[in-house]
């Protein structure tokens, strides 16, 4: 069934502009987003918001003679206004290979990707914010200076001229907190798909990072063994190594690793893959376009074994759909991207060896996508051994290129959490550039 | 009629048209129009702000007025914190005449502007190239409870291209982007093309330079994303407030040269311009940083009313989220050098040119950005052509290294992020020299 909305776009709604659009295009697809979410607000230690955002998108694409068309509305009475810039959006792009939207076909699985339990309601943002001060609270040197908790939950409907429908709800829960002491600031989040966030933990980790970095002490420069957390290097990973996985970029010349596919570039310890079927926020069971999903190996024992692609990149350069079209919301086209990313590998404690942890980076988008190469300044940066957080650096940058930090691995840590669309534990990288101050 | 305990209600609604054209290696992926309407009421209810958002949701209509009035109230029942808001002037500003206003141009003949952009970018030895055109045209209503009223329309467009270059392994990319408040900026643009293409040829050959402190010049563009990044965010009043800003009790200090004076200027025909903030407010100009001292700082109307030093007007929102503080058109003003002083006085450094962002922890007082490329000063002029080159800095410390300013101040535009929500803005200053820069780079030399 398709969602039948607070709004009133009926399932007959639905029907209706598919059949509009079969009399003007070969082929129509119709993405209907809704959704409603709560949130609220902390301003140092006293909620001084709380908001709620219903949201109703429809997003409209044809194909005609080879020409694909979008456009999109938030205005359900406007389908046809949404529909004819469709048609005309299509007569300018270039014709290419196109063998058809696809049909029913039977999903994989169920995606962990819905929790009854999560209520986008005033009372349990508020709940999640009193859980992140109390955490805060078992570290009296540090004061919160912002924190945040949204719930959210929403229907995704997707049905096209070949009788394809699909409707999934997700939902979604979240809470960060930032807190300083003195001139040391230290942040945390927490995210899923599921009610089983842990914001007394949140609280209590933005404190201790905020007070175990005060008084931190310069760092000569150099080239030592650095961890990085997962926070760190989910941010690294995903403007260097995510784009160059996308079949777009690799066939128009855009990626480092488009002449590497099947080689072992790199550490033998290493696997990479979009599991669209683990307990992440991207979690599907169907990509943007209809597609079955399925779990794509990108890099296994440290080779290279594949890229992602939607239909269009796909048709247009000869290759499979991997079932990894994503949306940013109802708005646009479809693009390639990861629905759970996941990094994983031959486990081990790497934090037995004294060795620089970080704990974040700032200005991982100013990395450059095409060498992988970056130099980004720590959060929280602390020396480590034996596994617990020792001295703390005041400022560091660390620079090197992602890419063969990924093939010179020192190992992957123990831990796992979910940052955004990926599960990702800590890594080891054995010999990357420090400069102090 | 308002519910009992409501305060105060706004009502911003942006209605807009969104324009695109994708040209990929000289296909045309995707070009085409999309459509919202978004609304997002405010409520200040008898401590803090209940908040609600819609899609396509008609102020006009009493009763779903009253209904959402009456959701807002309930939501502002959780806050703790008692928010007032500080007296302001309402007003417009006339925006500034579109030149040649996109909308007239059709779609096939933007396309085509873009193509020829795109295909000046393919030099030899380039390998790929992007072409992306943006335009949005919004239709901004504003009213609140005081009885405050405005409608403006606004047009922004753009493009940007990138070109990647490849050689035995190593890729390579210039970018070179424009956006506009005045109107089309499409036309004989094929120079930025390529230049953009042969940037990345050029940097192939490029070394990554030793990182370290040094000193070094950063050119109008990134010089601009030091006073956003380095200063700007710090001064914005709400994280003033929350007390995550080293600039926190510093008003009316010195933390720079006499010669350094930081500015944000809603009211500049600039692409960060604002003819009524997202409160209604009338915009006027702030100096963050006046003659080397702490000035003021940017604020909305609860921070205003809270912290005082400034004046309200800087609260801006993104189409469907609630206002918060914001930059606009942000610059540091010229000193009295020329460009060529200000390398001479250098001797041996590193030029430091465009930028690939920026970001800051304002509480921390730390702040990070790179450049597009670079060049060894040595002997006071500029030498070998570097990549990859970043800079990070403490704040308080960085300002009072910044030791010359030439008078050659340009505005870049671009979008800046916060809280989830991105904006139109414009960055400047003239050639900045820095002492004792800390710069990354992973190179060995």
């Amino acid at each position: 069934m398709p969602v039948v909305g607070e709004r009133g776009f009926s399932a007959g709604d639905l029907e209706r502009v598919i059949r509009a659009g079969e009399r003007v295009a070969d082929e129509v697809e119709v993405y209907l987003a809704e959704g409603r979410s709560v949130s609220a607000e902390l301003q140092r230690d006293r909620i001084d918001r709380a908001e709620e955002s219903r949201s109703w998108g429809m997003g409209i694409r044809i194909i005609t003679g080879e020409r694909i068309g979008v456009s999109s509305t938030g205005d359900p009475g406007a389908w046809e206004r949404c529909l004819r810039a469709a048609v005309d959006s299509a007569h300018l792009a270039t014709p290419q290979e196109w063998k058809g939207l696809p049909g029913p076909a039977p999903l994989a699985g169920e995606a962990p990707c819905f929790d009854p339990a999560v209520d986008p309601s005033p009372d349990a943002a508020r709940e999640i914010l009193w859980r992140m001060r109390e955490g805060v609270a078992a570290h009296p040197d540090a004061s919160i200076t912002s924190g945040s908790a949204t719930l959210s939950r929403a229907t995704l409907t997707l049905a096209n001229s070949n009788g394809l429908e699909r409707t999934a709800e997700r939902t979604e829960c979240g809470c960060s907190l930032e807190a300083i002491c003195g001139q040391s600031t230290g942040s945390e989040f927490d995210q899923s798909p599921f009610r089983d966030i842990d914001p007394v933990r949140v609280g209590e980790q933005a404190g201790f990072l905020a007070v175990h970095s005060a008084g931190g002490e310069p760092v000569a420069d150099g080239r030592y063994p650095v961890i990085l957390s997962p926070v760190a290097v989910a941010q690294l990973l995903a403007y260097t190594v995510v784009p160059a996985l996308s079949g777009r970029n690799v066939h128009a010349g855009r990626s480092r690793l488009a002449p590497l596919l099947s080689t072992r570039c790199m550490n033998p310890a290493l696997v990479l893959r979009d599991d669209p079927f683990a307990r992440g926020l991207g979690a599907t069971s169907w990509d943007a376009e209809g597609v079955p999903t399925r779990r794509i190996d990108f890099v296994r024992e440290g080779t290279l074994l594949a890229f992602a692609y939607d239909l269009k990149t796909a048709y247009r350069y000869g290759k499979e759909t991997t079932g990894s079209a994503v949306r940013g919301g109802a708005g646009g086209s479809p693009s390639i991207g990861m629905h759970v990313l996941v990094l994983d590998g031959k486990r081990s404690d790497i934090t037995r060896e004294r060795a620089l942890y970080v704990h974040d980076v700032v200005g991982a988008h100013t990395a450059n996508p095409m060498s992988g190469d970056f130099s980004v300044e720590c959060q929280n940066a602390a020396w480590m051994e034996g596994g617990t957080p020792g001295d703390p650096v005041r400022k560091a940058m660390i620079a090197g290129n992602f890419f063969d930090a990924l093939s010179d691995l020192g190992g992957i840590g123990t831990d796992s959490r979910i940052v955004g669309n990926a599960i990702i534990p800590s890594l080891r990288l054995t010999n990357l550039q420090v400069i102090g101050a | 009629m308002e519910p009992s305990g409501v305060r105060f209600f706004d009502i911003r609604r942006v209605r807009s048209a969104s324009t695109h054209v994708d040209i990929d290696n000289g296909v045309v992926d995707s070009a085409g129009i999309s459509f919202s309407d978004s609304s997002v009421i405010r409520v200040l209810g008898p401590l803090g702000w209940g908040v609600v958002s819609l899609d396509h949701f008609d102020p006009a209509s009493a009763k779903a007025r009253e209904a959402v009035l009456e959701r807002g109230l309930a939501l502002a029942q959780i806050t703790e914190r008692k928010v007032n808001l500080a007296p302001a002037l309402s007003g417009l500003l006339p925006v500034p005449t579109l030149r040649e206003d996109p909308r007239t141009v059709s779609l096939e003949e933007k396309t085509r502007l873009l193509s020829a952009i795109a295909a000046a970018a393919r030099v030899e030895g380039v390998v790929s190239t992007r072409a992306q055109y943006t335009e949005r045209a919004e239709q901004v209503s504003f009213l609140d409870s005081s009885g405050n009223e405005g409608e403006y329309r606004v047009v922004r467009s753009g493009f940007s291209v990138l070109a990647v270059a490849s050689r035995d392994g190593i890729v390579q990319m210039g970018r070179e982007s424009r956006h506009s408040l005045t109107g089309l900026n499409l036309r004989h643009q094929e120079a930025l093309g390529r230049e953009a293409g042969e940037r990345a040829v050029a940097l192939l050959a490029a070394p990554v330079p030793k990182g370290g402190r040094l000193r070094a010049v950063l050119d109008p563009e990134l010089a601009g994303v030091f006073a956003h990044e380095a200063v700007g965010h710090a001064s914005e009043g709400d994280l003033v407030l929350e007390g995550s800003s080293v600039l926190q009790g510093k008003v009316g200090e010195r933390i720079g040269a006499e010669t350094l004076t930081i500015v944000d200027d809603p009211t500049l025909p600039e692409f960060g311009f604002e003819p009524m903030d997202a409160e209604g407010v009338l915009p006027s100009r702030t100096e963050i940083i006046s003659r080397g001292r702490v000035a003021a700082y940017l604020h909305n109307r609860e921070t205003m009313a809270a912290l005082g030093h400034g004046v309200p007007g800087h609260a801006r929102a993104m189409e469907g989220d609630a206002p918060i503080v914001r930059m606009s058109n942000t610059f540091i003003e010229n000193g009295d050098a020329t460009r060529d002083e200000v390398l001479e006085e250098c001797g041996e450094g590193i030029l430091l040119i465009g930028s690939r962002g920026g970001q800051v922890d304002p509480g921390r007082g730390v702040f990070q950005f790179n450049a597009e490329y670079g060049y060894r000063i040595q002997g006071g002029s500029a030498t070998t052509l570097v990549r990859d080159v970043s800079l990070s800095g403490e704040i308080l410390a960085t300002l009072h290294d910044i030791i010359l300013l030439a008078k050659d101040r340009a505005m870049h535009q671009g979008y800046c992020g916060k809280g989830g929500q991105s904006v139109p803005v414009s960055d400047g200053a003239p050639h900045m020299l820095l002492d004792r820069a800390v710069v990354g780079g992973a190179g060995g030399g």
